[in-house]
């Protein structure tokens, strides 16, 4: 038994040293990928988001608004216009994301306290780049109005506490939990990665199983029809500890930025348990679509392309209706991500993720099928 | 051999393919449903908040009362204290607290500016910004009715205080997709990008098909055909099926998943026809180099992730390293989202996407180019014979 799992471990391995192919799978395609989401997300915050102005006021206080805007690290005042028009045709090619305008005879109206109004049209197409400029521009405006406000309370008062106090008489004070820096880094790479790194499990399990057949090895590999589940586990071996690797080398990278709270055991051994169940699931794919190599690989991308939105981080699992959490049920790497979180943040016990890990080795139980359907096809071609 | 025969023999090879029939039917179809299924509830509304009220007035029952009545905010629990309401944010049960201070009414008779703490987890920028957006706008407005109300007691009269009760005030209008609807967000960008993708995997599962059959000295067509009659089937097979697809996607999915569609048919078509074009030139080009049926497939769906992100619609094309962005360039999705989402999503004139237009049509020209000289080089180099057949 022993002898049958080393000998397809080897043959394996050997096959994949001889394929150029089979080794950029397992080594320069994933981390290619890898790098460029990495890159694409390094900055983590939004910054310089270009805006358009649309200034009729030109007086000092509509330039100090601006100035107070274009100081904000988020925003960038690129285009200054003088018609509403002029401004709209940037927004609709996507040139600046936002247009501010300042109403004409907008300090006079300050001071005659007539309360005008500062117009902002956002691109909230972009639903990210809408929510950020809103607030921002919310909390820039509150800051420049309640600058006016103080200083003509102070004409009124004479008094700089009270002044100061009757601009706002309630204060805000606003803390944000968990990602502290807001920065999307973290948040968005923490989930891509092993979105992507699934995908590569499947694709490269099915590449490794296709050939062997495409190029008629079933003969040279099982030989006869024992022991047909210990060979296909020697080999998926060599691919296992391939993906436990780059698995490992992500989440280091990751969490060499970011805080750990957790136990990177309880975190790998999830993660050996995933590897196995995409493994299984890409042979699964293979022997239900009749042994076919380009088909099963069309419904393996099919299975794992879309997992990254169903994995609930830019759009939260709560708010998906139920069709879309099944299909998120039916992704181990959605099992594995909560237990990734919940390590991350709160370290819990191997018992208390006890449930995720059962969740996750049920996909293993496809194994029977699996190995009922080899052995029926290695037996008929060995006949 | 004419052109006609090139075409049924090509038409022939695609149609008994099922992996290709699959892929470029099936996989489009399923997709056009999957996809948007996260979505479906479009928005992130009334997000459960705990509030915390030490006070326990009838002014801070006030903006309790108001903070629930926002559409962003929903008062899910009220506790005790600030640890209960974080051992319910830890176990995702609120996504925010907010803390009303103890003798808050008190402080703001007494005109002492009382703090109202908010915090709210910032993992998800939705949940984030609707908490935030949320509770400032209703703690602005109680905040706007005490100035007004001061304004009173000093004997202001009641339109002069309504208006005065700050310098200036903003006033946000949301152009496009008003309601922050996730759905709006996404489909309209993904959906192209899925029409790209499935359409070049298509593409290069046949033109890898081609080049081992020729490798492996089969007979056939693909042997001796003009090149130039081969490609203008695959563009006409494929082509004419994709450009289903495309009304599909715009009209019937766009329609069942309440996307706006703000461009006349004329237009967007007229927009499609380069993204097309680019796309079968990129495709043939791809068919060409690959070597075999099956690394099309595995070779697309690693640029998946990587085109959604760097195409500007999730994350501002602003924070996309340079270069990245150069590169993409050269892929037809990302000029064609660009241009789809101005015509479409913002209503813009056509001249304002004419550089995306002409992007596509140079890529396009470019990549048959392309395809024309590999293929022609890969067929002379193994099939020196057949090439003497063809120029007869």
């Amino acid at each position: 038994m022993l002898k049958a799992f080393k000998k397809a471990f080897w043959y394996e391995t050997k096959s994949i040293k001889n394929s150029w192919y089979k080794t950029l799978l397992i080594t320069i395609f994933p981390l290619l990928v890898f790098l460029l989401i990495v890159a694409i997300f390094k900055g983590g915050v939004a910054r310089d988001l270009p805006i358009v102005v649309v200034d009729l006021d030109k007086s000092k206080l509509s330039r100090s608004i601006l100035y107070n805007i274009n100081a904000t690290s988020t925003m960038d005042i690129k285009y200054v216009k003088n018609s509403t028009k002029d401004a709209l045709e940037l927004i609709e090619t996507s040139k600046a994301y936002a247009v501010i305008i300042i109403p004409k005879d907008f300090l006079k109206d300050t001071l005659l306290k007539k309360n005008p109004n500062i117009t902002v049209m956002l691109n909230t197409q972009y639903i990210l780049i809408g929510k950020i400029l809103t607030s921002e521009l919310m909390s820039v405006s509150m800051t420049t109005s309640a600058q006016v406000e103080y200083v003509n309370a102070l004409v009124d008062t004479q008094n700089p506490e009270i002044a100061l106090k009757s601009v706002a008489p309630i204060g805000m004070q606003i803390t944000s939990f968990f990602n502290t820096y807001k920065n999307y880094y973290y948040f968005l790479v923490s989930a891509l990665l092993p979105a992507i790194w699934q995908v590569f499990i499947v694709i490269t399990t099915l590449v490794g199983i296709g050939e062997i057949f495409k190029f008629k090895r079933q003969r040279e590999f099982f030989e006869n029809s024992n022991y047909i589940a210990i060979k296909l586990l020697g080999f998926m071996m060599p691919y296992t500890i391939a993906f436990m690797i780059l698995g490992m080398l992500f989440t280091f990278y990751i969490y060499s930025q970011w805080a750990f709270n957790g136990s990177f055991t309880v975190l790998f051994l999830a993660m050996f348990f995933t590897t196995i169940a995409y493994q299984i699931i890409a042979l699964f794919i293979f022997s239900v679509l009749k042994f076919d190599y380009a088909e099963s690989l069309s419904m393996g991308s099919v299975y794992t392309a879309p997992a990254f939105a169903f994995l609930g981080v830019t759009f939260p699992i709560y708010s998906m209706n139920g069709f879309a959490l099944f299909w998120r049920d039916m992704l181990p790497i959605s099992h594995y991500l909560q237990v990734q979180i919940s390590q991350a943040n709160y370290g819990n016990g191997v018992l208390m993720e006890l449930d995720k890990f059962e969740n996750i080795a049920l996909f293993c139980l496809l194994f029977i099928p699996v190995i009922w359907l080899f052995k029926r096809k290695i037996t008929k071609v060995l006949v | 051999m004419t052109f006609l025969s090139t075409l049924k023999q090509e038409a022939k090879r695609i149609f008994t393919d099922v992996t290709i029939v699959l892929t470029i039917i099936g996989g489009v179809i399923f997709y056009s449903f999957l996809y948007p299924q996260p979505y479906l509830k479009q928005s992130v509304s009334k997000l459960a908040i705990s509030v915390v009220d030490y006070d326990k007035s009838d002014v801070s029952r006030d903006i309790i009362f108001s903070l629930n009545a926002t559409a962003q905010i929903l008062v899910a629990r009220e506790d005790l204290s600030e640890e209960d309401a974080k051992k319910s944010l830890l176990s995702d049960e609120v996504k925010a607290i907010i803390v009303i201070p103890k003798n808050f009414k008190r402080d703001l008779a007494f005109n002492k500016s009382p703090t109202i703490a908010i915090g709210a987890d910032s993992s998800y920028f939705l949940i984030y910004g609707g908490v935030l957006e949320g509770a400032m706008k209703s703690i602005l407005t109680q905040s706007a009715s005490i100035k007004v109300a001061n304004l009173l007691k000093k004997q202001v009269p009641l339109g002069m205080a309504k208006e005065s009760y700050s310098a200036y005030s903003l006033n946000i209008i949301n152009l496009f997709n008003k309601n922050n609807s996730y759905t709006q967000y996404v489909i309209p960008a993904i959906f192209v990008l899925i029409l790209q993708q499935t359409l070049l995997i298509g593409l290069g599962i046949f033109g890898g098909g081609i080049n081992e059959s020729i490798k492996n000295k089969e007979e056939g067509y693909f042997n001796t055909a003009p090149i130039l009659y081969m490609f203008s089937s695959r563009v006409i097979v494929f082509g004419s099926i994709f450009f289903i697809h495309l009304l599909f996607y715009f009209g019937y999915s766009f329609e069942l998943f309440e996307v706006t569609h703000l461009a006349n048919m004329y237009e967007l078509l007229t927009f499609a026809m380069p993204f097309l074009m680019a796309t079968l030139g990129l495709g043939i080009l791809l068919g060409t180099l690959f070597n075999s049926r099956e690394v099309a497939t595995p070779a697309i769906l690693f640029s998946s992730l990587p085109l959604a992100f760097s195409a500007g619609f999730i994350w501002p094309i602003e924070e996309v390293p340079e270069i990245i962005h150069f590169v993409s360039m050269f892929v037809p999705v990302i000029p064609a989202i660009d241009g789809f989402l101005a015509l479409n999503q913002f209503g813009a004139e056509f001249y304002m996407v004419i550089d995306s237009y002409a992007i596509l049509w140079m890529q396009a020209i470019s990549y048959f180019t392309l395809a024309y000289f590999f293929f022609r080089q890969k067929r002379k180099k193994i099939t020196p014979i057949n090439q003497v057949n063809m120029l007869k």
